[in-house]
């Protein structure tokens, strides 16, 4: 479960700042599967970094499971997304120089278990479609496919949740259908949390719940 | 070990899979800048060595032998000679008789006959013993060297003669001597010898060019030394290998009692200052070539690093330590440093060295070739090592000190 406590993020200091989130409250239970949306600039991608813990607030608190993550140190942070968190960004987010199978398990040769895990990277690109390109490099597949791997990565060492920051966004609408089925299919078998950030209103039946920004403020309707 | 092993991974595919151009520009950068490092304290090196080299050659030889403390002379040269005969490492030893003189020399082709005069050092030696320790006599530019039965004859430094040769100006030389001229020299005991110009030379270590030289049993008469005491001012000793010098010195201050053995260096006092002025210089020039080698690498290193920034924030994104991150950067940085070494060495011994061998410079102190000393290789190894860890890892450190969303986004 996640919680967020009076969560507010500034942007800059003095007459330019900018107040990108203001005393955001919310909970998303495990196992929902979360769509943060709202016009460009209401702070989506921004509330989105500061639940996975790639950046920090200005103030407020975030609790994941109980424990307030924001008093982790920075190498328990990272530990903590490594062990915890999965990530699925926009775009280009693949290692261009390892190939997809390379892409997929280095999270865990930091655990490791390089021989388990490179087994198991292999079976999760093929649950993506990816069995065929598993030696390929990045820029030798689609957009889509690249898309699929870095799912895969995301999944790779079994995260509770998973953060996806609009990762249909330069897709076609064929491969975005691909990776939404995909997310749907994880949180219905795996139980996994998904918190995907988009601005696409037809994305909204694949979710449990949506969670409307406007102007930094949740907004309820 | 885990984080260990990864970022071996992450430098090792880095560097297969990344730009070929980028990591040629690299490992050239840090080869040029490794043979540059080493260059330049072998030159100066070599400049130090030449001039030692020309002091042993033109005026001490390895090891001089003084007479004891308080006494003008050695005596009973002879017998100090058969005593030190014996050492195998001895290469030549050269007795000589030191004095000053006032030279006097009256021009005889100008019209004004105005007398030129100065005062200089003459030296009394053995031609045949002399040729074994020094190497005037392979440096006359006119006219010939010193035989034994000479007795009216001298051999004049150019610097004394004079004339086109001469560095000195013209009013601090004898102005322009030939071979066959007369000139007096006046000794401190107002003996007045006149000698007849045999050869003048021009010896590349430029102190010994104000010296000139003649027969010892003549300047012994001309200083009114007494033929039985067999006199001299000093020894010369050349060896044949200057390593054993510190060796044979303390084997010759045991064999004799009373003279004073010292080395050739112990008179280099202001050729000592010229030559630690060298090291400084030296060190100074290395220590400027390393902060640009460094400032270089960093630049070359910092541009490649940026463009993976992006990179960096992905893998801290997705929970990649940033231990790991930077480990892998130190990891290409001593890659680059170490082929850097290794190239640059290769440059330097197959290419430069070689050029300098056969190609010395040559300057008024001597020819100067590269001389590599371990102390300046070591420093160039732990400089370079040292500069492409500090380059290799600030850049790092400055991406990853950032937010990882500014990493990714550059924002």
């Amino acid at each position: 479960m996640i919680k967020v406590h009076n969560l507010n993020k500034i942007y800059g200091k003095g007459p330019t700042a900018v107040h990108a989130l203001k005393d955001i409250n919310l909970e998303i239970r495990t196992g929902e599967f979360i769509a943060i949306m709202g016009r460009s600039g209401s702070g989506k991608s921004t509330l989105l970094h500061l639940l996975g813990l790639l950046d920090a607030p200005t103030s407020g608190e975030i609790y994941i499971d109980n424990q307030n993550v924001l008093k982790l140190t920075a190498e328990e942070q990272a530990k903590f997304r490594l062990n915890r968190l999965g990530y699925v960004f926009q775009e280009f987010s693949l290692i261009s120089e390892l190939t997809l199978l390379e892409n997929v398990y280095i999270p865990a040769i930091c655990l490791g278990r390089e021989n388990h895990f490179k087994q198991r990277a292999t079976a999760i690109l093929e649950t993506v479609g990816l069995g065929p390109r598993i030696r390929h490099y990045p820029h030798e597949v689609s957009g889509g496919e690249q898309q699929r791997a870095a799912i895969a990565r995301a999944l790779i060492n079994s995260p509770g949740i998973l953060f996806a920051d609009e990762p249909t966004a330069n897709l076609d609408a064929t491969s975005s259908r691909i990776i939404l089925d995909l997310f749907k299919k994880l949180n219905q078998e795996s139980g996994q949390t998904i918190v995907m950030v988009t601005h696409e209103p037809e994305d909204e039946k694949y979710v449990d719940r949506v969670i409307w920004l406007k102007d930094g403020m949740i907004e309820h309707k | 070990m885990g984080n260990l092993k990864l970022a071996f991974f992450l430098a090792y595919k880095a560097i297969l899979k990344g730009s070929r151009w980028t990591l040629a520009l690299i490992i050239l950068v840090m080869s040029l800048s490794f043979a540059n490092l080493i260059l330049t304290p072998s030159i100066m090196s070599g400049v130090t060595q030449a001039i030692n080299k020309e002091q042993i050659n033109t005026l001490f030889g390895h090891i001089i032998i003084d007479p004891p403390e308080g006494s003008l002379f050695l005596n009973d040269t002879g017998q100090i000679l058969q005593k030190i005969s014996g050492e195998a490492a001895i290469a030549g030893v050269a007795p000589h008789i030191n004095s000053t003189a006032m030279f006097e020399y009256i021009p005889g082709n100008t019209s004004l006959k105005e007398e030129k005069t100065g005062n200089w050092n003459v030296i009394g030696i053995d031609p045949e013993k002399e040729t074994r320790v020094t190497t005037i006599a392979q440096s006359m530019i006119s006219g010939s060297y010193l035989e034994p039965g000479d007795t009216d004859k001298i051999v004049l430094g150019v610097e004394i003669a004079g004339g086109e040769q001469a560095e000195s100006k013209d009013f601090l030389t004898l102005g322009g001597v030939k071979i066959g001229d007369s000139i007096t020299l006046v000794f401190p005991t107002g003996t007045e010898r006149q000698y007849k110009v045999k050869g003048i030379f021009k010896a590349r270590g430029g102190n010994a060019n104000n010296l000139a030289f003649v027969n010892r049993p003549e300047l012994a008469s001309a200083l009114n030394l007494p033929s039985d005491q067999d006199a001299t001012s000093q020894i010369l000793i050349r060896l044949h290998n200057s390593s054993q010098e510190q060796q044979v010195i303390s084997k010759l201050g045991t064999l004799l009692t009373g003279p004073q053995v010292r080395s050739w260096s112990d008179y280099g006092g202001g050729i000592g200052n010229i030559v630690s002025s060298f090291g400084v210089v030296a060190s100074l020039i290395g220590g400027i070539g390393l902060l640009v080698a460094g400032v270089v690498m960093f630049i070359v290193i910092y541009i490649n690093v940026a463009n993976r920034r992006r990179q960096i924030g992905i893998l801290r994104a997705i929970g990649i330590n940033r231990k790991v991150v930077m480990g892998s950067y130190l990891l290409q940085a001593l890659l680059y440093g170490i082929s850097g070494i290794i190239i640059g060495g290769l440059i330097f011994g197959y290419i430069i060295k070689p050029i300098f061998d056969s190609h010395p410079i040559d300057l008024p102190i001597g020819l100067v070739s590269l001389a590599i000393e371990p102390g300046n290789i070591r420093n160039a190894v732990i400089g370079l090592i040292f500069a492409s860890v500090l380059a290799g890892i600030f850049p790092v450190l400055n991406i990853t000190r950032h937010s990882i969303i500014r990493a990714i986004w550059g924002n």
